[in-house]
């Protein structure tokens, strides 16, 4: 009898958990996403077929901000000096909202086996890698535009400067992006 | 290919699959934004390879193959970053902010509650484990197709699917609020 009960309350609890999963939700697309991702495909595929980019998985939504840096030649042998002030780009960002900002790094060289590193400022965080002050990846350039979608959150309204470190060969720069929360 | 772009084409061939791969996309990231980058990384791929997929005669089970690998390397080049962090949670529960209730508030809530626990529950599931289930047992798809898609044998999707099932039931279980 005992058995019995146990099996039947085994049984549905296994019905129950199977009635949840089918009815356990998922988020729709965005409005127009669908029209939107077909046009940057055809757009965005041929383009990679004549530079095909291997930095970042997805591919993220370009529909953000974008900061182009350029490489060139001088990647390999400029001394790694800060920028003055008025060359910085910056964006603006709201407290507490995500903000998609697309780093261009435009290469002249195909780079394998490069060290990125992000460093944020205190009260900005990247999705995903919460409290992470720093976070490094392995990556590879190819020769001309590499994206990195990265998703910036304020989490207070102090700002400050966003580093991007790019490592190959025991030489690298560093490119800075100013935030500015509101 | 004659007589339209090869844009129109395209879209021919892939949009009637759109809802299913967006699911498919949304169950394997378990977030909307990465499951938007995830569907359009897969069409640019697939727009690249177009001249491959005009000469299939299913390109929905190729297109969710193509989707399954990309987040497979995906994960791996990811696993490879986390090294760097710390670990977190997985999937964000985003799903259920588009929870339908009925007109009965208090059910609903009830209804809530327990989704809540399972999205939990789904969160300390390997990845293989997860997504078994959810393909199973949410999205429907037949064992067959989920070996196909995943490229592994029917028996060992049986037998994932057993241990996942039984991994939630456990730990569902062990969370004494839930039955």
């Amino acid at each position: 009898m005992h058995t019995q009960d146990t099996d039947a309350r085994s049984d549905s609890r296994d019905q129950e958990i199977l009635a949840l999963l089918k009815d356990y939700p998922m988020a729709d697309a965005s409005t127009g996403f669908y029209d939107q991702a077909l046009a940057r495909a055809t757009h965005e595929g041929t383009r990679r077929q004549r530079n095909r980019w291997i930095m970042t998985g997805f591919g993220s939504a370009l529909a953000a901000g974008v900061v182009l840096w350029l490489l060139g030649g001088f990647f390999l042998t400029a001394p790694d000096l800060p920028a003055p002030d008025k060359s910085i780009p910056g964006i603006a960002m709201t407290l507490e909202e995500p903000h998609t900002v697309n780093l261009v790094f435009a290469s002249a060289n195909a780079l394998d086996d490069a060290t990125l590193t992000v460093t944020l400022p205190d009260g900005v965080e990247l999705a995903g890698f919460p409290g992470q002050r720093e976070i490094s990846w392995q990556t590879s350039l190819v020769e001309g535009r590499n994206y990195l979608p990265l998703e910036l959150i304020a989490l207070t309204p102090t700002g400050g400067e966003v580093l991007a470190r790019l490592e190959h060969d025991n030489r690298g720069r560093t490119f800075r992006l100013r935030v500015i929360v509101s | 290919m004659s007589g339209e772009t090869h844009e129109a084409t395209f879209e021919k061939l892939v949009r009637p699959h759109f809802d299913r791969l967006y699911r498919l996309a949304f169950r394997l990231t378990g977030r909307k934004a990465e499951a938007e980058d995830l569907f359009q990384e897969l069409l640019i791929r697939a727009f690249g390879k177009l001249d491959e997929l005009v000469s299939i005669s299913e390109p929905g089970p190729w297109l969710s193959r193509v989707m399954y690998n990309l987040f497979i390397d995906e994960q791996r080049r990811f696993a490879r970053r986390r090294m760097h962090v710390v670990d977190e949670g997985f999937l964000s529960g985003e799903g259920l902010a588009g929870f339908a209730g009925d007109e009965d508030p208090e059910r609903d809530q009830h209804r809530l509650e327990k989704l809540q626990q399972l999205d939990a529950a789904l969160r300390q599931l390997s990845d293989e484990h997860r997504i078994i289930v959810l393909l199973h047992d949410t999205e429907g798809y037949k064992l067959s197709e989920i070996h196909e898609l995943m490229n592994i044998p029917v028996g060992t999707v049986k037998s994932r699917l057993h241990r996942a099932r039984a991994r939630l039931r456990e730990i569902l279980s062990e969370n004494g609020t839930f039955f």
